[in-house]
């Protein structure tokens, strides 16, 4: 097949779920030998649209190409076998396998009735030089990074010979770093290998950085596609969300009152498999600021929160919420000493996803006066007219406070969490992944949210893994590593490839010299 | 009322309206006119006062142990030992009573009432604390401990306090005339129990919808992580939930021997506690939902027994329509999905073929 013919085709193409048109009519392109972005805000149908193509959901109207041939049977199976190959968000690997076990997998070489091993890591090792893409075939999955396990789905992938790749949001999971690498083998099997690449992106600079061509999503339909040539992240923000968005008019007001509301001393916390996860951390949050904690993930961000938060146990050190010893309290009686939590995961953290917004705005002030008798009876016309006031004030996008919160985009059920935390008024808040996997909308109205909050001179803690949100929102920044603090910055002050340097560990040595 | 109360409300009736209609089928097949043997059950259960009578008998029953399911299930823990806690609950307020026969009701039945009712509570709270402090798994352990106490209750009504009246079977003594629950209704079942089931469901509604301690259970069984996060006690909630739950158990067991029976027989119960357990299961848990299929239930069970012996046609025709409801239920999920699915993707078809046209 020559370079610039058309590869995939749809024509059409409609996915209607109960209540969400996820794609309406859309027809597109996508050529041999390209590199295609598809942006577009979260529930704005890209994976719907590429989970078709790999055969997992059906279309409702409309129909697909591939090579020229129409889609007649939609399975991931079909799909392989015409030469198309996905990789998702969150990785379909066996952690205890090998990777060329992994690769091998449904396809395993044998001697006899035997697993051929030296015959899985030959092929695995003639894959690597095929395509450049270093792994060891020997490695089990469990104990190599994030990025080296994206490769070993892509291998898998390639080895199964698909000629057309999907990476769906490939970029999440990695440090600035691993990035540049996936990138490099983007460009390598394109121009080596003439493959198609078709990449799913929130991140623009890199839609601008890696793709040729560019296509928009917005509402389930397609709106426009481009050369990435002709376009710039300007235009493409605005043809997201359908109207220019101004991300950077945070207003900040500097009235610090300098009490520390938040003190970490050589705290040191176990994960679930009994391994020091934080291991002497020390930090300290004044009110009326954010302090911002760069790391990448698995590095004691998530146990550090929880011991905080009186959900995980603290093996050593101290952790005092304005001023008072939080150990061997419950996460309620914590709360009580003025702290609310906006966790990392919100499905199963945040919200209970059976129940209806109004309960999932109400929790933790049931007993308040003004919405029970005696702490008793729940008084339910105040508790709803609450609901209803905190819905609107929250731009929550529903059907209305009734609606199952289940049912919400990852966006409102993200803002159903922040407007019943952040309306909790405490002066403490603690803040993990605020909008992940949330459009940009979403975003800002939260990032407004949290700089309303500073200014009002809470004491902020931030985790988050998106380095830009960091940048915008963080007074200071710190980075961590192996569950210690590497470094501390002013994010002025410092260049995102200098953090990403220290948060892969690379200036623990410098720190211990300071 | 919530959609998502109303489809399920649709669902139900049209699962109840397929039950009854296979039921027909099923009577024209063996040669019955099914409006005949429907007539006989409906008349049979709610014609007479007698089958008034029975029905309320067998619905205060279903409704209450399908209410301790339910307040349980709330909280998280699904108790299937409520079989168990009943027969000790009904022994030992029986134990009690007997002991103290000739003495004033207005001590012995208060006193009674509490013993049933901590009784169930405490055999249920085992099984709870264990759940909650080991983790160890509370249908298993509920499970077996309801044949530990069945058969302590029948080995005891046997030997140890086994009566010396004559012609009764593995019962114990029986109790004071002064300490029975009286028949409402002469020839029918129903006795001044429904009276205390009346205080008790409401009770246990308005706990479970209308508390912020139900309300916090609520959330404790749909999400405990997310219950735990909010501050909410949640391994409290759920032992709270047991002992309710076990509580209401043994208190019905105390109702089923001073009323109906006069003293603790190990016969008394034909696993009660199950059919309320199903029921529970079929209105996920929701109390309103198990009042209301407790009487449907209590009518086809009591009807039945009169369309047999008026008709003809065996009463296991109605275990079967109760089957087949209970099997539409189950499967209601995901026809439903299917359903809207299927209408999602004809309206997208329509809206098409207008743009079509346009």
């Amino acid at each position: 097949m020559e370079k610039g013919e058309t590869m995939v085709s749809f024509r059409h193409v409609s996915m209607q779920f109960p209540g969400v048109l996820a794609n309406d009519d859309v027809s597109l392109d996508i050529r041999q030998g390209e590199v295609f972005a598809l942006v577009g805000e979260n529930g704005a149908g890209k994976s719907t649209l590429m989970n078709i193509l790999y055969g997992m959901n059906k279309p409702t109207g409309g129909e697909v190409y591939i090579k020229g041939q129409k889609m007649t049977e939609f399975s991931p199976k079909a799909a392989i076998a015409r030469g198309v190959g996905m990789v998702h968000q969150h990785f379909m690997l066996v952690p205890s396998f090998t990777v060329a076990q992994n690769i091998m997998l449904n396809n395993e070489p044998r001697r006899g009735i035997f697993y051929d091993f030296k015959a899985a890591n030959d092929t695995v090792n003639r894959l690597v030089a095929e395509y450049g893409l270093q792994v060891r075939p020997e490695d089990r999955v469990e104990d190599i990074s994030v990025g080296l396990q994206q490769r070993v789905e892509i291998l898998k992938t390639l080895h199964r010979g698909a000629d057309v790749l999907i990476l769906d949001e490939p970029t999440a999971v990695l440090t600035p770093q691993e990035t540049e690498e996936l990138f490099a083998v983007i460009r390598r099997i394109v121009a080596e290998r003439h493959m198609t690449i078709i990449i799913i992106t929130h991140k623009l600079y890199e839609v601008m950085e890696i793709s040729d061509r560019v296509g928009v999503m917005r509402q389930g339909k397609l709106v426009g596609v481009r050369n990435t040539a002709e376009v710039n992240e300007r235009i493409l923000a605005s043809m997201m969300v359908g109207k220019e968005v101004l991300l950077d008019a945070l207003e900040r007001v500097d009235d610090h009152d300098e009490t520390v509301a938040i003190e970490v001393e050589n705290l040191q916390v176990r994960d679930s498999r009994g391994l020091m996860a934080v291991n002497g951390l020390s930090l300290r949050v004044q009110r009326g600021e954010v302090l911002g904690i760069a790391g990448i993930e698995g590095n004691g961000q998530s146990e550090l929160i929880e011991a905080i938060t009186g959900m995980r146990p603290i093996h050593g050190g101290t952790v005092k919420i304005q001023g008072h010893d939080i150990r061997g309290l419950s996460p309620g009686q914590i709360r009580a000493l003025g702290l609310a939590h906006v966790p990392e995961d919100r499905l199963s953290t945040g919200v209970s996803a059976k129940a209806d917004i109004t309960d999932n705005l109400i929790v933790g002030k049931e007993k308040r006066p003004e919405f029970s008798l005696k702490r008793v009876h729940m008084k339910r016309r105040s508790i709803r007219r609450y609901a209803e006031e905190i819905f609107r004030k929250f731009d929550i996008r529903g059907a209305g406070v009734d609606t199952l919160t289940g049912d919400l985009s990852g966006g409102n059920m993200q803002k159903v969490v922040v407007a019943r935390e952040f309306s909790f008024d405490t002066p403490v808040l603690i803040i993990s992944q605020p909008t992940r996997g949330v459009d940009i909308g979403a975003m800002d109205f939260i990032h407004q949210q949290i700089i309303a909050k500073r200014n009002a001179s809470c004491a902020i803690l931030l985790v988050s893994a998106d380095l830009d949100e960091l940048y915008r929102l963080s007074d200071r920044m710190v980075t961590i590593y192996e569950g210690r603090i590497t470094g501390e910055f002013l994010p002025d002050s410092i260049e995102k490839t200098e953090i990403s340097y220290y948060m892969t560990g690379g200036g623990s040595r410098k720190e211990a010299a300071r | 009322m919530k959609k998502e109360t109303k489809n399920y409300l649709v669902s139900l009736s049209c699962a109840v309206l397929l039950a009854l209609l296979i039921g027909a089928v099923i009577m024209l097949i063996t040669g019955h006119n099914p409006l005949e043997g429907y007539g006989a059950l409906f008349t049979g259960a709610l014609g007479t006062p007698r089958g008034i009578g029975n029905t309320l008998y067998k619905a205060a029953q279903l409704c209450i142990t399908g209410l301790a399911t339910a307040v349980a299930a709330q909280a998280g823990i699904f108790n299937v030992g409520g079989e168990g806690q009943m027969f000790l609950g009904a022994l030992a307020a029986c134990w009690v009573g007997a002991s103290l026969n000739g003495q004033s009701p207005w001590l012995v039945i208060p006193l009674c009432l509490a013993v049933a009712a901590a009784t169930g509570a405490f055999y249920a709270w085992i099984p709870a604390v264990m759940k909650v402090k080991m983790g160890i798994s509370e249908v298993i352990t509920t499970i077996l401990m309801n044949t530990i106490a069945i058969k302590f209750c029948t080995y005891m009504a046997n030997g140890p306090l086994k009566t010396t009246e004559r012609g009764v079977n593995q019962g114990t003594a029986s109790l004071d005339k002064l300490f029975r629950f009286d028949k409402l209704i002469p020839g029918s079942n129903l006795t001044e129990t429904i009276f205390y089931i009346a205080v008790l469901t409401f009770l246990v509604w308005y706990l479970m919808t209308r508390t912020t301690a139900g309300f916090e259970m609520k959330l404790t069984g749909q999400n405990p992580r997310f219950a735990k996060f909010s501050g909410i006690r949640a391994e409290r909630l759920a032992i709270i939930g047991m002992l309710i739950s076990g509580a209401l158990c043994g208190l019905l067991g105390m109702f089923e021997c001073f009323g109906l029976q006069t003293r603790f027989k190990a016969d008394f119960s034909n696993e009660f506690y199950f059919d309320g357990m199903l029921v529970a299961m079929i209105m996920r848990y929701k109390p309103v939902g198990i009042i209301l299929m407790s009487l449907f239930f209590g009518v086809l069970k009591i009807g039945g027994i009169t369309m047999q012996s008026r008709t003809g046609i065996s009463s296991e025709l109605i275990l079967i329509v109760q089957s087949i409801i209970i099997f539409f239920m189950a499967a209601e999920d995901g026809v439903m999905q299917r359903l809207r699915l299927r209408r999602a993707a004809r309206g997208l078809v329509r809206s098409a073929g207008k743009d079509g046209e346009a």
